[in-house]
This record gives structure tokens, C-alpha cells and sequence, in this order.
């Protein structure tokens, strides 16, 4: 089973690395990402027919607000490596698969505090002026770090079966869980921490908490708030137009009146 | 909008920023999201624009923020920003705040049309006939698919970053010429702090689990500090992050700070 593993592998390397590049979610469907499964291990028939009940299954489910019910790629790629390599059918592959999802989405909350601590490490690298070596950086990382520990999963679900998976996570103590996982809700936080403390200004700082209420208490979405604020914001600016010209015609007035003085006497 | 003739160095620039823009999701987290791939989006135009190593290091970390929006409207924002950093160059018309402020005002809402169109649209309508082929074996069926959905992504991408470009060059010089500078900044800045604080509520999250037992009944403490104002520690939270900030504490520091207590914490039942 390890060379399947490491070809499981290999197709999930090829389907989250083209989509990384090409900032896409396309080969991550289950529909490209299936077929690629099945070419890799040497059924594509298989792949492409299971992609289409794969794809139909997750269409519903949307990415929508950065938080995924069931990671259905990975999901995928084991349910079409199960069905291809033990001859079980789709149905059984993807419930055989579905754990896996499960288990990717808890360990993913467990490396998001990983990933985000190295925020500073591409600041620092971004101060170095070395753009070379911050896309090659940036670009590796999208391909092989990003999803490190779901890449490991998927090679060890296939190797060594998903039991064995499952009680290795459900060992480690609650705490850790909880813990990991309410750091990684707070550190968003630093982000709009750095974002506030560049555009606050005192004069107009209170609109932090009209948003704030807008999203918070009336449930609106961003595109609503970013209208009405959309409208808030150009009436501000031509007000401030009509104090403006205001300003300049009182000054042209002025001085209209500075020169008639000046012939008057 | 008249029609802009684009010099040969622009469309140089535009090419390189189209193909940088295509790393949206390289080196995602949750401090920055998309922040890196910002950075390496703006590298060919700054790299045009700034000839002083020191200011285009400064550029390039003004650029390494927090941002986060949809991968194809993604270009669209770079372009706009391409825009307004060569009007900061030329011109000095505009500053880095006027620039940040523009950014963080549009990717709420350009979130919001990129997934409604691209994602619960053209997606659904691919998929539907990539379905159709695939259910008989046919391999053309995950062709269509990748040329749909994803090849109106890439020709959508580069159009965008131009439009971008364009409509930013153009709007910024007849704002400048009426010396309206000042007060597109503060607008800029009363939607980007409104979506700011927008984002702050529906993406920062403390989850606090503790209870207190007192005599028979347990008290939910995150209950109470909601009933007080639902959120309020999310706003506590970052205010407090920005007052750190302020005294010069280092993100990294903070990042770590919060890894380190909400695990300690957790282990006494308070996360």
C-alpha cells in the first residue's frame, strides 16, 4: 500500500499545487480532482465516472465565508483510491473517506497557529527588498507547506488504514484541541489589529463600530454594510466638496472685493 | 471613460503583476490571508515605480498587510493599487494611507461579488454540464470543466487587473486636478474602518468556555459577557492588539502571546 499511498499523494500535489499557482479552486473540485486521482493510479474511467456522483455530492457545499464543512478534495481522492484500489463502490469510498475529512479539518485548525506565526518571517523577508526570494519562498510554501500536515494524513490513510488515525487524534488531551483552536480565532485578530491602528483616525474612528454593529447585531453581510457605508462615505465626500468650494469662492470673493477697495481709494 | 493607450513599460508591469497575481493562496494564515500574495502581486510595479532601494522596501512591507477577498477580483485591487502608487510617485498626490485605506474599503465587497458570480454561478453552471459528460466516462467532460470555471477566472483575472489600472489612473487625476485629495482620503477611510470593524465581527472569534460554579448553578461566562454586548471581546481584543501595536510590541510577539495563553488557558478550562 505505500506506493499507492505515495501516488495518492502525488495526485494531491498536483490538484492543490495547480490550483495554488493559479489561484483557482478548480482542480480541487471533485470533479478534476477524481479523474486526476484515477489517472495516477492507472483506472481514469473510474476516476471521471466517480467525479461526476463526487461533484454532484459537493456541489452544495460552499466555501463561502473561508470556512469548509467537509474538505472535498480530500474527501475525493480517498473515495476514488478506495473504490480503485479495494473495489468497493463509490458509496462505501466516500463513507470510508468522510472520517478523513473530519480529521483534515481538526488538524488543519491545529497547524493554522503553525502557518500564522510565520506572518513576521514574510514581513521581515518582504523588508529585505529581495523579491526574488520571497515569491520562490512564497511559492514553495504554497506547494508543499501549506498543507503539510493534510498531505501526511492522506499518505498515512492510505498506508496504514484510518483507524489507526483516528485514535492517535482522539488521544491527545481536549485542552490542546480547544486551546489551538481558540488561538487561531483570536489571531485574525492581530491582522485587523495591524489594518486599524494605519487608518484609524480620531475623527472618523467611530465607523469601526458601525460596522461592527451592521455585521455583529443586523446579521448583514459585506456587500450590504460596503453599500450603505459606500453611501455614507461619498455624501461625506461631497459635503466636504461643498465646504471646499464654498472656501475657494468666499476667498476669490475676497479678493474680488481686496481689488475694488483698492481702486475705490 | 475615454480609452487609455498603455505605455510599453505598463503593459510590461501588468504582464508580470498578472502572473504574480495567481499565488492567492500561496502562503495563506490567518494574520495575513492573502497579504503575501498582495506583496509579490505589487513587486513588478513597484519594482517600476520606486528606483530608492529603502523606499522600495518600505513599499513592499505596506503591502505585506492583512488582505483578504476574492482570488479574481484580487487583480482588479492590484490594478487600482498600481494606479494610486504611481500617483504617489509622479505626483505625490496620494499618500500610503489613501492607498491602504482604498484596499481595505473594496475587499469586503469584491469578496462578496467574486463568490456570488463566480463561485454559486459559473461554477454550478460548469459543473452541471462537466457532470453530464463525466456520468457516461467521458473525458471531455472535466475539459469543460477546467475551461469554464477556470479559464473564465484567468481571462476574468487579467482584464480586471487592467480595468483596474485604467479606471484608478483616470479617476485619481480628475480627483487631484480638483484638489479633492483630502476628502476622498477620509471617505476612503469611513468605509474601510466601517468594513474593518465588519470583518472584526464576523471573522474574530474568542471562545471562551469558562464556567463558574456558584452554589448549585453554573455560570456561563461568555453568556454574561455577551448579554453585556454581543461581541464585545472581539472588539476588546483588538483595540487591545492595536494598543500594543502602538507602544511598538512586534506582531510576532503577539502572535505567539496568544498561542501560548490560549493554550495555557485552556488547560485550566478557560478556552
Amino acid at each position: 500500500m505505500i506506493q499507492s499511498a505515495l501516488l495518492v499523494m502525488l495526485a494531491w500535489l498536483i490538484v492543490n499545487g495547480v490550483d495554488r499557482v493559479m489561484s483557482w479552486q478548480t482542480f480541487a473540485r471533485p470533479i478534476v480532482t477524481a479523474a486526476i486521482t484515477g489517472l495516477v493510479l492507472g483506472d481514469l474511467t473510474t476516476g471521471v465516472v466517480m467525479g461526476a456522483s463526487l461533484e454532484a455530492i459537493f456541489m452544495g457545499i460552499s466555501a463561502i465565508g473561508g470556512s469548509v464543512p467537509a474538505d472535498a478534495c480530500s474527501a475525493s481522492i480517498i473515495a476514488v483510491a478506495m473504490t480503485i484500489l479495494t473495489g468497493v463502490d463509490t458509496e462505501t469510498g466516500l463513507a470510508l473517506a468522510m472520517p478523513i475529512g473530519t480529521l483534515m479539518a481538526t488538524v488543519g485548525e491545529m497547524y493554522k497557529p503553525v502557518l500564522a506565526s510565520l506572518a513576521p518571517y514574510w514581513e521581515h523577508l518582504a523588508g529585505t527588498g529581495n523579491m526574488k526570494s520571497f515569491r520562490i519562498q512564497t511559492i514553495l510554501c504554497g506547494l508543499f507547506v501549506d498543507r503539510l500536515p493534510q498531505t501526511i494524513i492522506l499518505f498515512l490513510a492510505v498506508a496504514f488504514g484510518v483507524e489507526g488515525l483516528q485514535s492517535v487524534i482522539g488521544n491527545l488531551p481536549a485542552w490542546v484541541m480547544s486551546g489551538l483552536s481558540a488561538a487561531s480565532g483570536m489571531m485574525t485578530g492581530v491582522g485587523f489589529a495591524i489594518l486599524t491602528s494605519m487608518i484609524w483616525d480620531k475623527e472618523i474612528g467611530g465607523f469601526f463600530f458601525v460596522g461592527f454593529v451592521l455585521s455583529k447585531y443586523l446579521g448583514l453581510g459585506q456587500l450590504p454594510i460596503a453599500i450603505i457605508m459606500a453611501v455614507v462615505a461619498i455624501m461625506y465626500f461631497y459635503n466636504d466638496k461643498k465646504l471646499l468650494d464654498a472656501k475657494t469662492a468666499n476667498a476669490a470673493a475676497a479678493s474680488a472685493n481686496g481689488n475694488n477697495e483698492e481702486d475705490f481709494f | 471613460m475615454a480609452k487609455m493607450e498603455l505605455s510599453a513599460q505598463e503593459k510590461k508591469t501588468l504582464k508580470s503583476m498578472f502572473w504574480n497575481s495567481g499565488l492567492v493562496f500561496c502562503g495563506f494564515n490567518m494574520v495575513k490571508m492573502e497579504g503575501n500574495a498582495f506583496t509579490c502581486t505589487m513587486a513588478p510595479a513597484i519594482e517600476e515605480l520606486y528606483s530608492d532601494p529603502e523606499e522600495r522596501k518600505q513599499a513592499l512591507v505596506r503591502h505585506n498587510n492583512f488582505f483578504n477577498t476574492h482570488a479574481v477580483l484580487f487583480s482588479f485591487i492590484a490594478g487600482l493599487a498600481y494606479a494610486l502608487e504611481r500617483e504617489k510617485v509622479t505626483k505625490g498626490s496620494v499618500d500610503d494611507d489613501t492607498i491602504e485605506n482604498i484596499k481595505v474599503a473594496l475587499m469586503g465587497p469584491t469578496a462578496g461579488i467574486g463568490d456570488a458570480f463566480f463561485f454559486n454561478c459559473v461554477r454550478v453552471i460548469a459543473a452541471g454540464i462537466g457532470i453530464g459528460l463525466c456520468a457516461e466516462g467521458n473525458l471531455l467532460g472535466v475539459l469543460i470543466f477546467v475551461l469554464l470555471y477556470g479559464g473564465s477566472q484567468v481571462v476574468a483575472r487579467w482584464y480586471l487587473l487592467k480595468i483596474g489600472y485604467t479606471m484608478g489612473t483616470s479617476f485619481i487625476d480628475s480627483i487631484f486636478s480638483s484638489g479633492l485629495m483630502t476628502s476622498l482620503t477620509k471617505s476612503a477611510a469611513i468605509l474601510g474602518l466601517s468594513m474593518v470593524g465588519a470583518m472584526v465581527a464576523s471573522m474574530v472569534n474568542v471562545k471562551l468556555a469558562w464556567t463558574i460554579q456558584v452554589g448549585q448553578t453554573s455560570v456561563v461566562v461568555l453568556d454574561v459577557v455577551n448579554s453585556i454586548m454581543p461581541g464585545i471581546l472581539s472588539v476588546a481584543l483588538v483595540f487591545g492588539l492595536v494598543a500594543l501595536i502602538k507602544k511598538g510590541v512586534r506582531p510576532v510577539t503577539l502572535v505567539l502571546g496568544i498561542l501560548v495563553l490560549s493554550v495555557a488557558l485552556a488547560f485550566f478550562g478557560i478556552f
